[in-house]
């Protein structure tokens, strides 16, 4: 039974950052039907700054958050300028390469900066653990998980209780709509990816003290990541925090119960059978089939 | 359809441009130097170990040509970045022998490259010595020209580890263990061999499993590992997954007696430093070098890799610097480099000298010997067994206290 | 124009003279390509081997995403299935030689490939493209975990090939020239066909596609095979000449993302734009892999390929310099679309057409139909009959629910409750296509032509009934194009068959609609607003063509606001109003109502006399008082 709990335990506080990790992604995609495929890569660059401000400045990853927050806002809003905002609209096949093509170069810029070897933040609290009897929680994960909640809560604030954040859901639900009433559509398409971008952006600073990183591990990220949003519903940001739990006590449960091989299978598994039988997701809406345009 | 026209008019000018381009022969090669060429992983998931191999070949260049060279001439290399990709690997290799034209090859880093390159280098009738071919799938494809520069092939690497503990009197030795390994043609392997002997002997296994390359989080094999109480952890690694296992049992407070780990705490400094000095303690693995054994050339390719790059070396470069050795050794031998079958069949028949002292080789180019049991001691990493040419005469627990 | 003198840019852009030059230079590029191994480059003849790879698997996407429309990343999964395919059986029946095991691999291939399509039936756009990338690391999971099999991570070493040393390449050369050829021969008989007209008519408009009985899963499983089929015989070819098949180069998704990169490049949809598009990509690769070796540098230039592309050039290399070639050709002329529709181009009908006599059965009969879309009823027990051979019209205020009627019965939309009897026939779960096949056509309130394609293309993609025959039906020329220039004479459109139906007018959109309708040689036609939105002249050659198909035959049930025009034409009419038919009748009948008045016309609203050809005689004009 405590084997259960543990495995509970692990996975849930891991699922809570995987929740603020696939927040953006499904933001991203609500208001601007954007598959961010370079989502995954953006998770690594946070990482990397995080180590940087960590190793040259010895500030700690919770205090460089902010900053990472700061920088992860406007290389978002940049990104946005420069590529998205031109595919924004266009074919899905469009978006989708524009997107991978972001992925690959910022793999190759920061392998040129950082170099590709296995890069990890050691901190006090990184193999810390707290001890509850015969279970163990690991500081770092709880420090993390206590994070991604507020940040999410924040997030909720946002979207909930500003006017931005109602000029994002009026702009998500129906962009026609939204500029008929006065939301400038092309500025808080560019807030909503710079949002987006951000709070990842404090995920991936997380994410260096808990698992090391290189260039090339968005390709692990995206995909989790993209089996979130859509086992969650595209779109619905509850949805994501949802489906980020199921999933990551699923990988944890996975290793438990099945072997270690088969977490990496869970986010495809997860896709395909959510896409075949409940394509909205868990709580995603279901777009309406009209025939007139 | 007015569009195809444009469409053949642009697909004729591109084939036409691309036979343009291979109209051209390959680039000879100037005949005064002895050009040599590897695929290495730079980059990607096995860039530690593809740097150290590098450092280590260009070590040997380097000295290589300050004692006159091979058959008097200069050596070069030229060394390409196969991303730990296979087929990367396997067109960096054909174009190092059919554009470059060098005139010997050295193998890749890792099984898992060196399995489709010694293909490549076979299929060119080309001698293939390898620093990492210890995946015993290598040596049962009839191939003549593969020759692995280490002692033995995976399998045995864990050979006199695992017999040091069967051998233990009952008091003092474990009676469960876990066996956790990476998915890889390498890893696997060791730890394969080291469970065969250790349940022959009694060990009971209580927690055995595979994981793939990608895999970050140990937490959950942790748990598992520790539920199942096991009081000794062979774990087949590669670098990081070895660091990660490492810490992740000191967060879970899962302290088993006896700890090994295949080929991660061969890195040196950097495992050091991955783990921290504490934990490190007493962990067990098998290594085909130590920088303190006193073998041939061992002392001049220290101080020379020092001078280059830093540090005491880290097993892959040695590994590398060996694998240049084997390949001096036949060269120099025969005399010349234009028949390669000659020197596969000199290496078939004779012992070369190298840091990793003396090589041999079964008809399979699989070699024969015995590797050493090293573990770290006060963030030194010595040699333990065999004990005849062991460096410390203590073997300690994990964490401390010895057995 | 001066017609006198050509100049030398006029003679340039002079289409015999590009066509034979690009016939010439085509045959001297197959030439090149064929004879590629003599080249005494080792490394160039490795490149060669390697494009022509990712040439047949550009070549096989182009069927599902160039025509269909639906991205696939998972395109390099099938070269990855055929190699383990062609691996596993060349390694446990050693004495057959491995390149018979090619055309194995690509029927496997082309299973799987219509399993994922089994899979994909619900999805479009983004979750399409998702699935497909779950679907590639899925296949390379199970090439990791299937150990018995595959022999996981360690890979498949193949035997080295036996053949003399002087074959060299050679062999592996020819198959996949081979291959690539018959891609290209597939590719361009599927675009002849009605198959491809009705994949480019799922790409354009999916949900229109299904009213004129293109049946799109059956379609898109066929186009999933076909894209797969050659690719994994490549795929096995390929894994043979490297001696060596493993799980993770075979299942990358950078494969896959070249092969789009290539579609797109060239421009997707076209024969030639595949394989022009990977005879750039990869020798760029090779090129940046050997300059800059295979890291970041090469990673941060397709990146930035990936992203230029899609910004500047996203319709891909050959589309757009036919575009600009175009351009240049037709400068200063006059589009067909400017050109007036002459109504003495075709004779009137004679005045007196008889009606065919009512047979007294009902054709269509609509029970108790209910939708709601949240909390909007928009049909709320809507009952009606529509009898054999009349022309009946339903009229209703704004948001009456019309169209969603029209959407319920020709299958777009389900309802919750109620029931749709066709012939006393059930058919309110039927597919769109299904109905269309039974005899159920329509037409849109805002004309849904497959812009892409020309009008004749637009004709012939209508799908009567299905059967493998009709998909392979040869839609450019032959039976099937003869009958769809038919019906353009009929509607007054042959003038414009070769034109793009974007480019056409509203009103001559309309027409081709209903050419379109008529090529389902249906029963029923359905027609939401014939008259809206077109000039006089054109509402009455719509109601005489709607009167002399009646007189055929035909029965139609009408959407309109143009009350001449229903009185004038139509004999029942039923009378819509929030969601439920308020009343029932003639004309005469319903202009007298009072519910309708009141619903509809409102109670100070004037009844104009119809127009002078037609209801001569018939019926007094109703005024009103204003109130």
């Amino acid at each position: 039974m405590t084997s259960f709990i543990q495995t509970l335990i692990l996975g849930l506080l891991v699922g809570a950052l995987y929740a603020l990790m696939a927040s953006g992604l499904t933001l991203i995609f609500g208001v601007m039907r954007v598959i961010n495929l370079a989502h995954g890569a953006f998770a690594v660059l946070a990482a990397f700054l995080t180590f940087t401000l960590w190793k040259h400045l010895g500030l700690d990853p919770i205090l460089s958050i902010p900053i990472v927050m700061a920088v992860m806002f406007a290389v978002g809003w940049l990104v946005y300028v420069a590529v998205i905002r031109h595919v924004r609209g266009s074919h899905v096949s469009m978006t989708v390469l524009a997107t991978f093509g972001i992925a690959l170069m910022l793999e190759g810029i920061m392998g040129f900066i950082w170099g590709n070897t296995s890069t990890a933040v050691r901190v006090s609290y990184t193999d810390a653990s707290i001890a509850l009897g015969p279970l163990y929680i690991p500081q770092v994960m709880l420090i993390a998980a206590g994070i991604a909640m507020l940040i999410l809560g924040g997030l909720y604030l946002l979207l909930n209780h500003t006017w931005a954040g109602r000029a994002i859901r009026a702009a998500s639900a129906n962009e026609a709509g939204a500029l008929l009433v006065g939301v400038s559509v092309a500025t808080i398409a560019a807030l909503t990816f710079a949002i987006g971008v951000s709070t990842l952006g404090a995920g991936g600073a997380m994410l260096s003290t808990i698992y090391p990183f290189l260039p090339g591990s968005h390709y692990q990220w995206i995909a989790r990541l993209l089996a979130i949003v859509v086992l969650g519903g595209l779109g619905s940001l509850p949805g994501a925090i949802l489906g980020a739990l199921v999933i990551g006590v699923g990988e944890i449960a996975a290793t438990s119960y099945l072997g270690a091989a088969w977490p990496v299978a869970v986010p495809f598994l997860v896709i395909i059978v959510v896409l075949i039988t409940r394509p909205q997701g868990i709580l995603g809406t279901r777009l309406r089939e009209d025939a007139v345009a | 359809m007015r569009r195809t026209t444009a469409f053949r008019a642009m697909a004729g000018i591109a084939a036409i441009a691309l036979a343009v381009s291979a109209c051209s022969a390959d680039s000879s090669n100037n005949g005064d130097t002895i050009t040599i060429g590897a695929s290495l992983p730079l980059t990607g998931e096995f860039s530690q170990g593809g740097l150290d191999t590098q450092h280590g070949y260009e070590t040997w260049v380097e000295m290589t040509n300050e004692s006159g060279g091979l058959l008097g001439k200069p050596v070069k290399i030229i060394v390409r970045d196969d991303a730990t990709t296979q087929d990367t690997a396997v067109s960096n290799y054909n174009n190092l022998i059919s554009k470059d034209k060098v005139n010997l090859v050295l193998g890749s880093q890792s099984s898992l490259l060196n399995i489709p390159s010694s293909a490549v280098a076979e299929k060119n009738k080309m001698l293939f010595v390898c620093p990492s071919c210890g995946s015993p799938d290598m040596y049962n494809r009839g191939f003549k020209y593969i020759f692995f520069s280490q002692q033995t092939v995976a399998t045995d690497q864990a050979k006199v580890f695992a017999e040091w503990i069967a051998n233990l009197p009952a008091a003092q030795r474990p009676k469960t263990a876990a066996y956790p390994t990476l998915d890889d043609p390498f890893a696997g392997p060791v730890v394969e061999g080291a469970e065969k002997i250790l349940s022959a002997a009694g060990i009971k296994t209580v927690y055995k499993d595979e994981y793939p390359a990608t895999t970050k989080n140990f937490d959950p094999i942790v748990n598992a590992m520790r539920d199942a109480g096991a009081e000794i952890v062979v774990q087949g690694a590669q670098f990081e997954d070895g660091v990660n296992m490492i810490r992740s049992m000191n967060r879970a407070g899962y302290k088993p007696s006896i700890v090994y780990q295949s080929s991660s705490p061969t890195y040196g400094q950097q495992y050091l430093e991955g783990v921290g000095e504490q934990n490190a303690e007493g962990v067990f693995f098998s290594s085909s070098y130590s920088s303190l054994a006193k073998t041939h050339q061992n002392a001049e390719f220290i101080k020379k890799f020092e001078e280059k790059f830093g540090g005491l070396p880290p097993e892959d470069a040695a590994d590398g610097f060996a694998a240049g050795q084997v390949l001096a050794a036949a060269v120099t031998a025969v005399g010349s480099i234009d028949d390669q079958a000659k020197l596969a069949d000199w290496l078939r028949n004779n012992t070369v000298q190298t840091i990793l002292g003396p090589l041999s080789w079964n008809a399979d180019g699989s070699p024969k010997g015995e590797f050493l049991v090293g573990q770290w001691q006060g963030g030194v990493s010595q040699v333990v067994l065999p004990t005849d040419v062991a460096t410390s005469d203590k073997i300690l627990h994990w964490q401390g206290g010895p057995i | 124009m001066s017609t006198s003198t050509k100049t030398s840019a006029a003679r340039l852009l002079d289409p015999r003279l590009q066509t034979m030059v690009t016939r010439a230079v085509v045959v001297v590029a197959a030439a090149v390509i064929v004879l590629f191994p003599l080249s005494p480059s080792m490394s160039a003849q490795n490149t060669m081997i390697m494009t022509l790879v990712l040439a047949i698997g550009a070549s096989g996407l182009n069927v599902i995403t160039g025509f269909t429309g639906y991205l696939s990343l998972s395109q390099g999964a099938f070269i990855g299935i055929g190699a383990y395919v062609g691996a596993v059986l060349a390694i446990r029946i050693p004495d057959v030689p491995p390149l018979v095991w090619v055309p194995v691999a690509g029927v496997f291939a082309a299973a799987i490939a219509m399993l994922l399509g089994l899979v994909t039936y619900r999805s479009r756009g983004p979750a399409f493209v998702i699935i497909t990338v779950a679907f590639l690391f899925l296949a390379q999971f199970v090439a990791i975990q299937w150990v018995p099999v595959t022999n996981g991570t360690a890979g498949l070493t193949l035997p080295l090939p036996d053949w003399p040393e002087a074959w060299g390449n050679w062999p592996f050369h020819l198959v996949l020239v081979t291959l690539l050829a018959l891609s290209l021969l597939m590719t361009w008989a599927i675009r002849r066909t009605k198959f491809g007209m009705g994949l480019i008519a799922i790409r354009e408009d999916e949900g229109k596609a299904g009213t004129i009985g293109v049946n799109a899963p059956v379609y898109k499983l066929l186009a999933f095979g076909a894209s797969a089929l050659f690719v994994g015989m490549a795929g096995s070819a390929y894994g043979y000449y490297l001696s060596f098949v493993d799980p993770i180069s075979m299942f990358s998704i950078v494969t896959s993302a070249l092969i789009v990169l290539s579609v797109i490049l060239g421009g997707r949809g076209t024969l030639f734009g595949p394989v022009l598009g990977a005879f750039i990509i990869q020798p760029v690769n090779t090129f940046a892999n050997d300059t800059f070796g295979g890291g970041n540098a090469r990673l941060v230039l397709f990146g930035g390929l990936l992203v230029l592309l899609v910004i500047l050039l996203p319709r891909g290399i050959l589309p757009t310099v036919a575009a600009l070639l175009e351009k240049a050709r037709t400068k200063g002329t006059v589009g067909l679309s400017g050109a007036r529709l002459n109504p003495l181009d075709r004779p009137l009908l004679p005045v007196d057409v008889k009606r065919p006599a009512p047979t007294g059965r009902t054709l269509l009969e609509v029970r108790g139909l209910h939708k709601s879309f949240g909390g909007n009823h928009a049909v709320d027990d809507c009952s009606f009959t529509v009898p054999e051979g009349s022309i009946t019209a339903l009229i209703g205020p704004n948001g009456s629910g019309k169209t969603t009627v029209f959407n319920l019965i020709s299958g777009t939309m389900i309802p919750d409750r109620g029931e749709i009897l066709l012939n006393g026939e059930r058919m309110e779960r039927l597919s769109p296509w299904s109905r269309a096949h039974r005899g159920v056509g329509r037409t849109f309130q805002i004309t849904r032509l497959f812009r892409e394609m020309t009008v004749l293309e637009n004709t012939v993609a209508p799908l009567r009934d299905f059967s493998v025959r009709q998909l392979g039906l040869d839609a450019v020329s032959g039976s099937e194009a003869a009958r769809a220039a038919e019906l353009l004479e009929f509607v007054g459109m042959s003038a414009y068959r070769n034109a793009r139906a974007g480019s056409l007018s509203y009103g001559q959109q309309k027409l081709v609609e209903l050419a379109q309708v008529l090529m389902l040689d249906p029963k029923l036609i359905l027609l939401d607003e014939p008259a809206g939105g077109i000039n006089p002249t054109l509402i009455e050659r719509m109601g005489d063509l709607i009167r002399d198909l009646n007189a055929k035959g035909t029965t139609f049930l009408l959407v309109e606001h143009n009350m001449p025009f229903v009185v004038g034409l139509c004999d029942p009419i039923r009378v819509l109003a929030r969601g439920a038919v308020i009343a029932n009748g003639t004309p005469e009948q319903i202009q007298k109502d009072p519910l309708v008045l009141d619903a509809y016309l409102g109670d100070d609203y004037l009844l104009e006399a119809p127009s002078k050809a037609k209801q001569a005689a018939n019926v007094p004009a109703v005024e009103r008082n204003p109130a």
